[in-house]
């Protein structure tokens, strides 16, 4: 009887010690300080260190070049080209990286959450996990990162972090640019602060795309508001454009379509009834 | 601390421009060739994703014509210092806009080419 006590008393002891361990598991002091709001430095554009469309310079294929000049084409007589963000479609990755509005980081455990202000979040899952067999495709793709300490300091100040299993369509930026059908994307980062600002943060993004020639590596630049104001940027709320097959109207004041290219014809209205005049 | 903030500093142009602000393309609208509007504010909708001011414009035969004018998103312009009350219903304002390029009364605006027309500035509070 004793004996078994003795076992009871020392098994009990091991799980309490287990739990008070599994309590301290996620040690805070060893994850980087990411808090407060991060606010984009560049414009709206993929590559911030160059101008937006063609100044992109992207390494595109002669076939997906030519889906791009026909975006542009379509955009300079009205038309919305490739980017269909104009009716709330979400941006998926790489995309979301573009932070248009503010993002904020949550460190869990096994995850990183990133939040913004106008989309859905991304989880990137840190728990070691290995790449799941065909799941469903999301246009934020499934993430997995790796905290690494690259100075040795004891406290990790990278986080890379690799994507796929995206779905489409999807573009660089709102000019079109854009990735292939057949959403076979790679999207590869590193994340860390800067090492003698710590307001800014960098985002290195690799994407790997079958519309490209090569990988192509930009890198995202954000400061930090550690006082933020957030706000509520819900894209279905009030959206003036209208997509009707594959045109695009703009709604007039009084809440009737109006054409955005000239000469644009109405929609077509088979399925309703119309009276003969 | 409420301080007045003319709408026409450059710098407020060019950070809160629509097109800089924006979640998708402007090219729809005509971005080289603006022209000027003065009108009455009918609506300042301060709403998501992009605001709008429906401005009643006065044609040269008298009758008034609406215009449907987005700009940048709310959340965009309140870290400027706009609120949803920045305008009201009744307000004259003369703005430079880029046109909608099929003509349609439509088109997009932007803090910075945007002022009461009597010339006072548009109050904003940062």
């Amino acid at each position: 009887m004793l004996y078994r006590n003795s076992i009871g008393a020392v098994a009990l002891a091991a799980v309490l010690a287990t739990a008070v361990t599994g309590v301290r598991a996620h040690d805070e002091a060893k994850y980087p300080d990411w808090s407060g709001q991060w606010l984009r430095t560049g414009g709206i554009q993929w590559d911030p260190t160059k101008p937006i469309g063609r100044g992109q310079q992207a390494p595109l294929t002669p076939e997906y070049q030519a889906i791009f000049e026909a975006s542009l084409a379509d955009q300079a007589v009205g038309g919305v080209g490739n980017d269909a963000r104009y009716s709330c479609f979400p941006v998926g990755m790489p995309r979301l990286m573009s932070v248009i509005f503010p993002m904020e980081f949550i460190f869990a455990p096994k995850i990183t959450y990133i939040l913004f202000e106008n989309n859905m979040p991304r989880r990137i899952y840190t728990d070691g996990r290995s790449w799941p067999k065909d799941p469903e495709a999301t246009f934020a793709g499934y993430s997995i990162g790796k905290w690494i300490d690259e100075d040795g300091d004891g406290r990790y100040d990278l986080l890379e972090v690799e994507t796929r299993h995206m779905k489409g369509p999807r573009t660089f930026e709102g000019t079109g640019l854009p990735l292939h059908k057949d959403n076979q994307t790679v999207v590869k980062e590193r994340i860390s602060l800067d090492r003698s600002k710590p307001d800014i943060l960098h985002d290195e993004i690799t994407t790997i795309d079958h519309a490209l020639t090569r990988p192509w590596t930009v890198t995202k630049n954000f400061r930090r508001e550690r006082n933020p104001s957030w706000f509520e940027n819900d894209c279905s709320e009030d959206n003036h454009h209208v997509s009707i097959g594959k045109e695009h109207y703009f709604l007039s004041a009084d809440g009737y379509l109006m054409p955005a290219k000239k000469g644009q014809a109405p929609p077509d209205l088979k399925y309703f009834k119309q009276s003969l005049n | 601390m409420q301080r007045l903030i003319t709408a026409l500093m450059s710098c407020a142009f060019v950070a809160t421009s629509g097109a800089v602000l924006a979640h998708h393309s402007f090219a729809m609208f005509d971005q080289e060739n603006p022209i000027e509007l003065e009108g009455v504010v009918q609506e300042f909708k301060f709403t998501s994703p992009h605001t709008f001011i429906i401005l009643q414009v006065k044609q040269s035969d008298g009758s008034t014509q609406l215009w449907s004018l987005e700009g940048g998103a709310p959340s965009a312009l309140a870290r400027d210092g706009w609120s949803s009350k920045t305008l009201k219903p009744g307000d004259e304002l003369q703005l430079t806009v880029e046109p909608l390029r099929s003509g349609a009364p439509g088109g997009s605006w932007a803090v910075g080419r945007t002022k009461f027309k009597d010339g006072r500035p548009i109050m904003v509070t940062p």
